[in-house]
């Protein structure tokens, strides 16, 4: 899972690579407005050190942005899977907040909180928490009702339980949507880091873009697809384990 | 019926001698390096009151941002002449860039830092020392103040650099003492701004400190101006007419008239102050001609740029410099 991610990238940037060098090629542009495979190499050896860490400063923000967006999500998601009026009041919230495009927010949050750390959180949990609670939502208020009418029946059912039930026979969705929500986490992070923030890959980006340097964000770029590819190849390997582990203590087959 | 006709050949007839009419004019595309606004009269007003068409050029002026590079658009075609700052001609150059520069638009860079009048005057470099200073990372106001550094022997211990973007709270909020602005946009929001609140402030200008870092220029690609000479003439004629028209206080109420239909984001007084402003950078003194090339300032920037490791070789900018 974790290699066919990487890979994958790998391929997909390449193909981006090579179509950019044709096109430079093809209508003879100089290295400023595209530049060579020299150049990428060269500039590659200078800032690697730099754009890595500032690309795992940038993923720091992600994964804390999304463990609280996850936990978020999960908390309305279970407060909201009833169908009594809050269960409905929370659906028809989360909905309509979902709809508004919170990039615009971003200033705002930047006036009242400045250019540092928690306003970089903010704005990538908020970005990819709200598709995650549509997600949670809809799992968590669709019950299992062949495995959950035994429990009713018999009186035995909890809310907890509930909710056990729902995850775990939706857990391949939820590890997608889980995974899906890492891209989101770190586009929200880099949004932030572009719009005002002074750290992170998606600040040196700007600065890049002040010195019209394609070279810089060439890289740029290739760093922040590998780390997001392996991250999620890893929050997939991690899903499979344990739909894995789970399945082998009912006695099932894994598969 | 007969009537009928004959007003169809009219509108036939009025048709096709205003396509003769457009079709002898050049059509070019012209983009600057920022948005529509003060700093721009001269190309504003070239276009309005029909100096570009009075030469035979349809000219579409078009906004610039740092997106919308005028060197990429030269070289992807998609423009024939542009504005661009000197830091990025020359770093152009340095990456085999094919490129002239036609024209100096400003004779004093706009970019400066404004400060509180409650805090000492900067007479000297050394006064820099123990301010918290703001810089666009990356812009080139690192470069100069970079400089002014180096020249007068200032450490990163000796300063507190902040870095900053276009949100004034840090500066509103005193966390940053000297904040960078572009005198004529910038600079004089923020001057009314402050001065309504009761504060006097003052404006640090690096060229006071003999620091001549170029600013805006009108370039052009070395195909157009190797292929096309008459219109590049006639183009650079009908602009620097338009800019000497728009610098012209006589005129002052009829360019702010135009600015205000491109930029309705500020108001009238701040456009009148802007205009003011732009005016002393454009032309400083009445005896100075507009576009004039101040050539031993572009080999500084060069220097400085060079120093800075802003480019990796001399690019001898000042073999591009056409007038």
């Amino acid at each position: 899972m974790l290699f066919r991610r990487i890979y994958q990238f790998l391929i997909v940037y390449s193909i981006g690579l090579i179509s950019l060098l044709l096109i430079k090629t093809a209508l003879s542009l100089s290295d400023y407005v595209i530049p060579g495979f020299g150049l990428i190499l060269e500039t590659f050896q200078e800032v690697f050190d730099t754009y890595f860490l500032d690309a795992m400063n940038t993923m720091s923000v992600t994964v804390l942005g999304q463990c609280v967006s996850i936990a978020l999500a999960f908390g309305v998601g279970i407060a909201g899977r009833r169908s009594s009026w809050m269960g409905s009041f929370i659906k028809v919230t989360a909905y309509n907040i979902q709809a508004y495009p919170i990039v615009a927010l971003a200033p705002i949050i930047f006036i009242l909180l400045g250019d540092g750390f928690i306003s970089r959180l903010l704005i990538a949990s908020m970005i990819c928490y709200f598709p995650l609670l549509l997600s949670v939502l809809g799992i968590m208020a669709t019950p299992v009702e062949d495995i959950e009418h035994f429990y009713i029946i018999t009186g035995r059912m909890r809310w907890q339980l509930e909710v056990k039930i729902r995850a775990f026979e939706n857990l391949s969705k939820l590890t997608t949507v889980i995974s899906g929500s890492a891209t989101l986490a770190m586009a929200g992070t880099i949004v932030a880091e572009f719009i005002a923030a002074n750290a992170g890959i998606g600040y040196s980006i700007r600065v890049a873009l002040y010195q019209s340097d394609l070279a810089k964000i060439l890289i740029a770029l290739f760093l922040i697809g590998i780390i997001i590819s392996i991250y999620q190849g890893c929050l997939e390997t991690l899903g499979e384990q344990i739909k894995t582990r789970w399945s082998v203590s009912k006695g099932g087959n894994p598969r | 019926m007969k009537k009928k006709r004959i007003h169809i050949l009219a509108v036939f007839l009025f048709t096709a001698l205003l396509s003769v009419a457009s079709a002898d004019e050049i059509e070019l595309n012209y983009r600057l390096k920022w948005l529509f606004n003060t700093s721009v009269a001269g190309d504003i007003y070239a276009d309005a009151k029909g100096y570009f068409s009075e030469a035979g050029l349809k000219v579409h002026v078009r906004e610039g941002s740092p997106e919308k590079n005028a060197i990429n658009e030269l070289e992807l075609g998609h423009a024939d002449f542009g504005v661009a700052s000197a830091d990025q001609v020359i770093r152009a150059l340095d990456k085999g860039a094919k490129i002239r520069v036609l024209a100096q638009l400003f004779q004093v860079n706009p970019m400066q830092w404004i400060y509180r009048a409650d805090q000492p005057r900067i007479k000297t470099l050394d006064d820099l020392r123990g301010r918290n200073i703001g810089i666009t990372f990356g812009g080139n106001d690192e470069t100069v103040m970079n400089t002014l550094f180096a020249k007068a022997g200032i450490t990163s211990k000796d300063v507190k650099i902040t870095g900053v973007r276009f949100d004034f709270t840090p500066f509103f909020k005193r966390e940053v003492d000297v904040w960078p602005v572009y005198f004529n946009s910038q600079g004089v929001i923020l001057k009314d701004r402050l001065e309504k609140e009761g504060e006097r402030v003052y404006f640090f200008n690096p060229a006071d400190f003999g620091v001549n870092f170029v600013a805006n220029s009108v370039i052009s690609s070395e195909k157009v101006w190797k292929n096309r000479p008459e219109v590049v003439k006639k183009f650079m004629d009908a602009l620097l007419k338009g800019w000497e028209a728009a610098m012209d206080p006589a005129n002052e109420a009829d360019v702010l008239m135009e600015v205000k239909k491109q930029d309705k984001e500020s108001n009238d007084e701040l456009r009148r102050l802007q205009l003011i402003a732009t005016r002393e950078l454009i032309k400083p003194s009445a005896g100075v001609k507009i576009g004039t090339m101040d050539v031993e300032a572009w080999k500084q920037t060069e220097a400085i740029m060079l120093n800075e490791k802003q480019i990796k070789k001399p690019v001898h900018v000042e073999s591009v410099l056409k007038q």
